[in-house]
């Protein structure tokens, strides 16, 4: 494979790319086809490929050879079809991973701008197998580089061209797994910390109507992905749980803070917000309640946590910060601003309730009770953290034990705020938090409003 | 206010026409960055430009395009309709524009088809972006090329060809326009980027076209663009974006703007200056902005005093370019901006100023920092800039001002310091104009505080003084270097060779080559550090600046020095440039003469420099006394310097003296004053012209006659008198040196000197009354002006005025019938002591002049008490002038007397002549001198005889009991006996005569003066019955060579004895 170098060379740009291409859909096929285990793409191939179809210049005396961006969308088209027109997802996905793998060497950035655009573009023209690939490198890579790729998607379609968000939209039929995939990273990217980072509506709008169609979206990656150890450090959440509740809770309090930024902007698109928001949350926890039999489908009820303990401790600082924040800003609290809080407050509580109750949420009442210790006073939360008045014991769970660990010094040392530390879901529950107290489908013996 | 903004550029459905939608946008970020400013500047220059554009083209290609971006406008969700292609179009769309094939039907698309495609993807396909607009160059290009060459073929081709792509221009924009409405943080900065890129990358490859003007031509090309609808459009794109982004990041727009003016220089210069008129504020503000930013992050490592412009970055550059180019119309907000920049980068730091944004430059302290070396910097590198503000920003340099600048640069390390100190004093040394100013500003600075003197300003902070003055001095060491390292190596010769080479150029010096007068001034007021920095400029100056400067300086120096200490500077100047220029003094003194001449002097200065010159030789003179006592002494070495310069003067001034001679007659007597103050201690030249020597002889003693009038006028008492006075005595000084200069000085002077006391303007000084022909005094010079004489009048009194004299008929004019006698005019005696002094000083004159001549050659006064001799010829000339004065008609006449008889056949001349002396009393004394320079009354016999025999005839006649009765007759008798006894004339035995007159009856006088006349009848008076008597240094007349005078001592006697009793003490001065 490398020996070919001395024959692209003279080539021009395009077409030394499509040369290569050629060679390495060959070359894999053989690979594939020797049977050699693992399959691996040798150095010297993934050489080439940065320096005639990423162009990154190999030493500084070789001049630097760019595409045109009508070269560039040839090169894309090629690819597109190449993709297309390969049958075997095996190849398939060798070779997408040989182009577009990152290495942790600067070729990484044009990698990223080619592959945004192959998927950008795979999307337009519906090219299934390759937002298979791409899904399959949204698991594998890094959070960073994944939320890179989703930003380009979201300027793409729901900014920069007017009009083009129905196609991202099909990409729920098209492919649910990229579908999944994009979800998750969309709700990383935008943890609406700031204006910058609030989901436009029409994605916005997008993300609700995929969930409301078809709630099962969200854990398709997680239904789909072997239970192995093999999650890579740092990558994105096996599902989009996380990050959606977190857009629901800190949704009243963030579109307050914008609407009254703007205040004269469009009135209309605040309670379509809320009212977007309402049914995302209903969906996520409807998506909840899908859990149990899932988990115990698969036998990991109790021991894998879809939702982690740190995410929900960061999410529960984050909004205490936002709470202070808003009644400093209004000295007077107003009723809108209490409504507003009171309404996140409730949508931690129901979140944390039915995730506890679902499993995907592992940990007792006191760490909880701690988490949430500095929040602001609220009816349904103090319920949800005093818990009910009895215990009934089932066979599923392990016994109502407390370690004297954890009862004395239950949470504090924990990283109060650290939203992109490694996740990893663990397998294997967490030696300090070993039971889970609550049964799905218990019957609460206080329900408020019933 | 930053999501206000956005929140304005969000899709809102209430707004106009796209152009109105971002008029208002200019308006509002405009009103809102800054409010001062005229809001509507902007958009009615961008306004006006876009009309000009539209009304080149027919009306029905304006309305298409201006409809198309309405369109879409009205309809936002137009862009819904080709979003409804399928993932299976796309993909064929794709494969169409890829290869230009139509992919279903498998046909070429023509150029707008294909542009039609790629206008389809770009709506829908996000990633077919880049490659889109890569495409549409192309088709931007082609449009192009075809309307140039419609042009260049004067539309002979047909016009269809134009209009198919013009459509699609209309769609690209339209699209465009619609996506940068729609989401302008997103398409802004992209299609800035691609519209400039475009447009540079077109009007570059264009350029060379028939059709096109030159690059120079920035009117026409910007004609030409703006009829272009590819470029226009474009132009409208970007000027959108920037509308847009200026609210956000407008770094960014202005980026692209700079780099690409960079790249397509010459060619690119007319969108920037379209969009630099549309926007001048934003863009000067923000172009100066990007360049601070970019001059902070390269930092000040290769930031040296001198940087070529090749090497520095070149974002610089291009800064410089750029606002060099609006400078042609927005040289005010350029200045503006400069200086507000260089204002704000001094003001406290405020941690939130509500009025700058957070993205501005204000809000950094390093930039903060960097602003004022890269002011420095910008107008280190464009003149033009450097111009503009460095007029103002002298005047901003407030005390409080300078106190901020500062604090500021105290943060800043040494090196840098040093280096901007640097930049500084090479700024002032490269400025075209305005260096006065900066000048007076260090030096104003600079110059520490005093108790004694106030400056203009009040003292500033001793740190900021201290740096003024250091940056004064660096200045001055600065000019040093580059006006000695200038003419090293061509030596500048001898005075006013000028040296081939064209010498380098100092704009700070050629400035000030015409303040040297103001710089002179200043330097002159000798206040403390001050007047040293401005003498030492003044002499780099003078050597920059070469002869004509260096003399220039010296003489305003000599012009406006008013006390020695003054005039010591001039001296100093000299003494420095005279290593190095030769002949400045004489140059110098030719200057202020041909400063004279033209008048441009004042009469102050012109006394003043009069005076100084007169000191410089005075001093001169002084040191020569004072050499001559101590020859040794001590600081003789640094007088030498000054005595050299003076004897310089002295040749100098002696060579111009006729020069100078004008003007002992200035009207100002301080002007004449002084120049008599000149001209007497100047040192004569060794050769004159006749000419010259006539007039100054002319001019000196008309100036003396006004002297003596002056001092009249003055009175007795007060400075004036004191100052006439002087001004007499330095007038008598002048005309006795310059009778001594030679023969022919001397016999003007003294002749000017007879004829002007006779003179009718002058005869009342010595107590003389104005006669007319007759010797009669007219009654008033005012009732017979010259002017009112007609000729008829003249002929109407024809019997009358013809002059019978010379002949033996006389008619004497003694008055009309019936109305008696003429009256005769009471003579208004003047003040008799004034005419007493009057007479005195001329005779000191005359007898000063007389005596000092030199034509009796070495004569030193062996005896001072003693006064030296009349020297004879003089006196001759005394006695010629007087004869031609008092007599016109016996000039030159017989010098023998005739027998008495024959008196009577000249009895009118001799009344004129007794007239004359009755009227003259000057004439008498004059006389006197004239017989003390014997044997010069010689040649005064005819006047003595006509004297005479009019006082015989008087005598005759009288009926008075005494001599005593007629007093003028009988002191003319006197004084006529004796002088001509003092000539010798008359033997002392006859000239005694006199002595006795006023004792006798008029009879009595008649006889003895009879006796004289018959002596002096029997002796003639010739001049050579003289000899000269080497012992006594004058001609005597021996008496014994003459006849017997005994017979005519007879009469004397006989009356003495008739008077014995009266007469006897006198008997012993009638021995024989």
């Amino acid at each position: 494979m490398g020996d070919i170098r001395q024959s692209l060379l003279p080539r021009d740009v395009l077409s030394a790319a499509k040369e290569l291409l050629y060679h390495l859909d060959i070359y894999i096929c053989n690979m594939v086809q020797s049977g050699r285990q693992p399959p691996q793409v040798d150095s010297k191939t993934l050489d080439l490929i940065e320096e005639f179809i990423l162009h990154t210049p190999k030493d500084r005396n070789a001049p630097v050879r760019r595409m045109s961006a009508l070269q560039e969308l040839q090169l894309l088209e090629i690819m597109c079809s190449c993709f297309q027109e390969q049958s075997r997802d095996t190849v398939r996905q060798l070779m997408f991973s040989a182009l577009f793998n990152l290495q942790g060497n600067q070729a990484d950035e044009s990698r990223m701008a080619l592959l945004s655009k192959l998927v950008s573009m795979a999307v337009a023209v519906g090219r299934v197998p390759i937002l298979e690939c791409a899904a399959t490198w949204l698991q594998r890579t890094h959070r960073v580089y994944c939320v890179r790729l989703a930003q380009v998607l979201v300027d793409d379609y729901c900014s920069m061209v007017p009009g083009s968000g129905p196609t991202l939209h099909n990409i729920h039929s098209a492919s649910p797994r990229f579908c999944c995939q994009f979800i998750t990273a969309v709700t990383t990217l935008y943890d609406l910390t700031s204006d910058e980072l609030t989901p436009p509506m029409e994605l916005l709008q997008m993300i609700v109507s995929w969930i409301q169609d078809d709630p099962r979206l969200v854990l398709i990656t997680f239904l789909n992905s072997p239970l192995s150890g093999s999650q890579p450090i740092s990558s994105l959440d096996v599902t989009p749980l996380g990050g959606l509740i977190r857009w629901c809770i800190k949704a009243p309090l963030a579109y307050r803070r914008d609407k009254k930024q703007t205040n004269n902007g469009s009135s209309d698109g605040e309670p379509d917000a809320a009212r977007l928001f309402s049914a995302l949350h209903l969906s996520v926890l409807q998506v909840f309640m899908l859990l149990p039999n899932i988990l115990n489908e698969k036998g990991l009820f109790g021991r894998l946590a879809l939702l982690q303990m740190e995410s929900v401790a960061a999410l529960a600082s984050d909004l205490s910060r936002l709470l202070d924040q808003a009644d400093k800003h209004t000295h007077a609290a107003t009723s809108d601003t209490h409504a507003a809080s009171q309404l996140a407050l409730d949508r931690l509580a129901q979140a944390l309730q039915v995730a506890m109750a679902s499993g995907a949420l592992l940990c007792s009442r006191e760490d909880l009770r701690a988490i949430c210790s500095r929040l602001p006073h609220n009816n349904l939360l103090q319920l949800v953290l005093s818990g009910p008045v009895m215990y009934y014991n089932n066979i599923h769970t392990p016994p109502l034990t407390y370690s004297p660990h954890a009862a004395h010094s239950p949470i504090p040392t924990l990283p109060p705020h650290a939203p992109h530390t490694p996740l990893a879901a663990h397998p294997a529950p967490h030696a300090q938090y070993p039971a889970q107290p609550f049964m799905t489908g218990m019957p609460f013996p206080f329900r408020p409003g019933h | 206010m930053l999501p206000v903004l956005t929140a304005k550029e969000v899709p809102t459905s209430g707004c106009g026409p796209p152009y109105g939608c971002i008029c208002s946008e200019f308006h509002e970020t405009n009103t809102q960055k800054a409010p001062d400013k005229p809001p509507a500047r902007g958009p009615e220059t961008y306004g006006r430009v876009r009309c000009a554009g539209l009304v080149l083209k027919d009306s029905a290609m304006s309305v298409v395009f201006d409809g198309s971006p309405l369109k879409a406008m009205q309809s936002p969700h137009s862009h819904t309709a080709p979003a409804a292609l399928s993932a299976q179009e796309l993909s064929q769309e794709i494969k169409s524009f890829i290869s230009g094939v139509d992919a279903v039907q498998g046909r070429k698309l023509s150029v707008r088809e294909h542009a039609r495609c790629a206008v389809r993807l770009l709506r829908s396909v996000p990633a077919c972006r880049g490659a889109v607009l890569e495409h549409l160059r192309g088709v931007y290009d082609e449009h192009v090329s075809t309307f140039l060459h419609n042009l260049e073929t004067e539309g002979n081709a047909s016009s269809g060809a134009t209009s198919n792509l013009e459509d699609i221009i209309q769609e690209v924009h339209g699209v465009l326009s619609e996506f940068i409405r729609l989401n302008p943080r997103a398409w802004a900065p992209l299609v800035s980027t691609w519209a400039v890129d475009l447009l540079g990358q077109l009007s570059s490859k264009h350029a060379g076209r028939r059709v096109a003007p030159h690059s120079s031509s920035l009117n026409e090309l910007l004609q030409l663009w703006m009829s272009c609808a590819a470029t226009r459009s474009l132009m409208e794109a970007y000027s959108q974006c920037l509308a847009a982004m200026l609210a956000w990041c407008p770094d960014a727009c202005v980026d692209a703007l700079l780099d690409t003016s960079v790249k397509h220089s010459p060619h690119f210069d007319w969108v920037v200056a379209h969009i630099g008129s549309a926007f001048p504020g934003t863009i000067i503000s923000r172009v100066l902005a990007c360049g601070l930013k970019d001059f902070c992050s390269h930092g000040a490592k290769d930031q040296g005093p001198l940087v070529e412009k090749g090497s520095r970055v070149p974002k610089i550059g291009s800064v410089v370019g750029i606002l060099g180019h609006l400078a042609v119309h927005h040289s005010d907000s350029i200045r503006k901006e400069l200086l507000r920049m260089f204002q704000e980068s001094l003001a406290p730091s405020t941690p939130l100023s509500p009025s700058s944004s957070s993205t501005s430059w204000e809000a950094s302290p390093q930039l903060r920092r960097a602003a004022v070396p890269f002011l420095l910097q910008l107008a280190a590198m464009s003149p033009n800039l450097f111009g503009a503000v460095s007029s103002e920003l002298v005047e901003l340099l407030r005390p409080a001002v300078l106190l901020q600048l500062q604090a500021l640069l105290q943060g800043l390390p040494r090196e840098e310091l040093d280096n901007m100190l640097g930049l500084a004093v090479h700024l002032i040394s490269q400025s075209p104009t305005g260096g006065a100013r900066v000048l007076r500003f260090l030096a104003d600075t600079a110059t520490p505080a005093s108790v004694i003197i106030s400056g203009p300003t009040p003292s500033p902070h001793e740190g900021v003084r201290e740096g003024c003055d250091r940056l004064l001095q660096m200045l001055l060491l600065h000019l040093h270097k580059l006006v000695f390292n200038r003419s090293e190596g061509s030596d500048v010769g001898p005075f006013g060779s000028a040296s081939s080479q064209p010498q380098r150029v100092i704009p700070f010096l050629e400035e000030l080559r015409s303040h040297v007068a103001p710089l002179c001034a200043e330097t002159l007021r000798l206040e403390r550090k001050r007047h040293l920095w401005l003498h030492q400029l003044l002499c780099l100056l003078s050597v920059y600046g070469g002869p004509s400067v260096a003399t220039e300086t010296l003489c305003q120096l000599l012009t406006q020095a008013r006390n020695p200490e003054e005039l010591a500077l001039a001296w100093q100047l000299h003494a420095t440039l005279s290593s190095c220029m030769v002949g400045l003094v004489p140059a110098a003194v030719a200057h202020c003469v041909a400063q004279i001449h033209t008048h441009t002097l004042g009469r102050r200065q012109l006394r003043q420099l009069l005076l100084n010159l007169a000191a410089a030789l005075q001093s001169q003179e002084e040191e020569k006394k004072a050499a001559a006592g101590a020859a040794g002494a001590a600081g003789a070495a640094g007088a030498g310097a000054q005595s050299s310069m003076a004897a310089q003067i002295g040749s100098a001034v002696s060579v111009h003296l006729h020069d100078f001679g004008p003007l002992l007659l200035h009207g100002d007597p301080a002007v004449s004053h002084a120049a008599v103050r000149l001209l007497s201690c100047s040192p004569l030249p060794r050769t004159a012209s006749p000419a010259h020597l006539l007039l100054l002889s002319r001019a000196a003693v008309t100036h003396f006659f006004l002297t003596l009038r002056r001092r009249g006028e003055a009175g007795k008492t007060g400075r004036d008198a004191g100052q006439s006075g002087e001004a007499v005595s330095c007038s008598v000084l002048l005309l006795t040196r310059f009778a001594a200069y030679s023969a022919l000085t001397l016999k003007a002077i003294i002749q000017q000197l007879v004829e002007g006391a006779l003179h009718k303007g002058n005869a009342e000084l010595f107590g003389g009354q104005i006669a007319d022909m007759s010797g009669a005094p007219v009654a008033s010079p005012s009732v017979s002006p010259d002017l009112g004489a007609s000729l008829l009048d003249i002929n109407c009194r024809f019997g009358t005025t013809v002059n019978f004299s010379g002949s033996v008929w006389s008619v004497f004019h003694a008055g009309v019938i019936g109305k008696g006698l003429k009256a005769r005019t009471a003579a208004n005696l003047p003040d008799p002591s004034g005419v007493i002094q009057n007479i005195q000083t001329l005779l000191a004159v005359i007898v000063q002049c007389c005596s000092s001549s030199s034509l009796n050659g070495s004569q030193s006064p062996s005896d001072p008490e003693e006064p030296p001799p009349i020297n004879a010829e003089a006196a001759k000339v005394i006695a010629v002038t007087l004869v031609e004065n008092v007599c016109p008609d016996v000039a030159n006449g017989e010098l023998s007397w005739p027998p008495e008889e024959h008196a009577r056949t000249t009895v009118e001349r001799d009344i004129h002549i007794r007239r004359c002396f009755e009227a003259h009393p000057v004439l008498f004394p004059l006389l006197q001198v004239v017989a003390a320079g014997r044997p010069a009354l010689c040649y005064c016999s005819a006047v003595l005889r006509g004297l005479l025999a009019t006082l015989l005839s008087h005598w005759e006649g009288s009926r008075e009991a005494l001599s005593t009765d007629s007093p003028w007759h009988l002191q003319a008798s006197c004084l006529l006996v004796s002088c001509m006894g003092e000539g010798q004339l008359l033997p002392p035995v006859l000239a005694n005569v006199h002595e006795a007159f006023a004792h006798l009856t008029p009879f009595e006088v008649r006889l003895l003066l009879l006796a004289v006349w018959e002596y002096v009848r029997g002796n003639g008076p010739l001049p050579q019955k003289f000899v000269f008597s080497s012992d006594k240094g004058m001609f005597c007349r021996d008496f014994s060579r003459d006849g017997d005078v005994s017979r005519y001592v007879a009469p004397i006697h006989s009356v003495l004895h008739k008077n014995i009793d009266t007469l006897g003490h006198l008997c012993w001065r009638f021995q024989l």
